[in-house]
C-alpha cells in the first residue's frame, strides 16, 4: 500500500515534511503510529500526543488506513 | 495561497463593524505576538499551519458558533509565517442583537481554533534558541 505521509512542525525534527511511503502489513492507524514509533523511537512520545488526519479528517487510532491516502501527524495544536 | 481563515499576510484590526442593522453588540477577540512565554524572553513567533484543513475546520467552527446562539456575525482569520511582538496572530469578531451571544460565541471559536485547528507555533528566544509550543494542556482555557 502506498500513502503520502505529511510531518507538522516538532515532528519536522524527525521526519521528512511531505514523503511517500511503501507500507506491507499496515492496516490501521495504530499500526501506523506503532510503525513510526518504530522507526524513530525519539519521535515516540510525540506521536502518542498526535491526532492523525486521513485525507483532512480526523481519525482514530481503529480507523483503516487505505491505498493512495494523505496521512497527516498533527501534534498539539498551538494556534492562537 | 491565501485561504479564508488562514492567511500569511498581516492582518489589521477592521474599522468597521458588519453593516447588519439588527447586530446591537459585537465583539472583537484580536490575538496578539507577547515578548515573554513560561519566563523566556520571546523576540518573535513563526506559525505555520496544516492549512486546507486548518481553514475547512475553523470555517466548521464558526458553523457550529452559529447553530450554538442567534447571531449576526462570526467571522475568524489566523495568521501564518513571521511574526513580530505586537503583531496580531488571530481575530475572532462575533455579533449579535444583543451582546451576550456575542461574546460567548467568541469565546467559543477562540477556545477550539486554540485547540483543534492544526495550526503550531514556534517560539524563538532572546539567547537565540527557538521550541515549537508544545500546545495547550490547560483544560481551563485561562490562557
Amino acid at each position: 500500500m502506498k500513502i503520502q505521509l505529511l510531518s507538522f512542525a516538532a515532528l519536522k525534527d524527525f521526519f521528512p515534511p511531505k514523503q511517500e511511503l511503501i507500507l506491507d502489513g499496515i492496516h490501521t492507524v495504530f499500526d501506523l503510529k506503532n510503525y513510526l514509533q518504530n522507526i524513530n523511537p525519539d519521535a515516540g512520545n510525540l506521536i502518542k500526543v498526535s491526532r492523525i488526519s486521513i485525507n483532512q479528517i480526523i481519525v482514530k487510532d481503529s480507523d483503516t488506513i487505505t491505498e493512495g491516502s494523505i496521512v497527516a501527524i498533527l501534534p498539539p495544536s498551538s494556534g492562537g | 495561497m491565501t485561504f479564508k481563515h488562514i492567511t500569511e499576510e498581516k492582518l489589521s484590526l477592521p474599522t468597521e463593524f458588519p453593516a447588519l442593522p439588527s447586530m446591537g453588540g459585537y465583539v472583537l477577540f484580536a490575538g496578539i505576538v507577547r515578548d515573554i512565554n513560561d519566563g523566556k524572553q520571546v523576540t518573535h513567533l513563526e506559525y505555520e499551519a496544516y492549512s486546507e484543513m486548518a481553514n475547512q475546520m475553523i470555517a466548521n467552527i464558526i458553523a457550529d458558533a452559529f447553530q450554538k446562539w442567534e447571531l449576526q456575525y462570526a467571522e475568524c482569520i489566523h495568521r501564518l509565517g513571521k511574526l513580530n511582538l505586537g503583531e496580531v496572530a488571530v481575530i475572532v469578531s462575533t455579533g449579535s442583537i444583543h451582546r451576550d451571544e456575542a461574546y460567548k460565541a467568541n469565546r467559543y471559536i477562540i477556545d477550539r481554533v486554540k485547540h483543534e485547528v492544526p495550526i503550531w507555533k514556534k517560539e524563538f528566544y532572546i539567547n537565540g534558541s527557538s521550541e515549537w509550543s508544545k500546545g495547550c494542556v490547560d483544560e481551563s482555557h485561562e490562557h
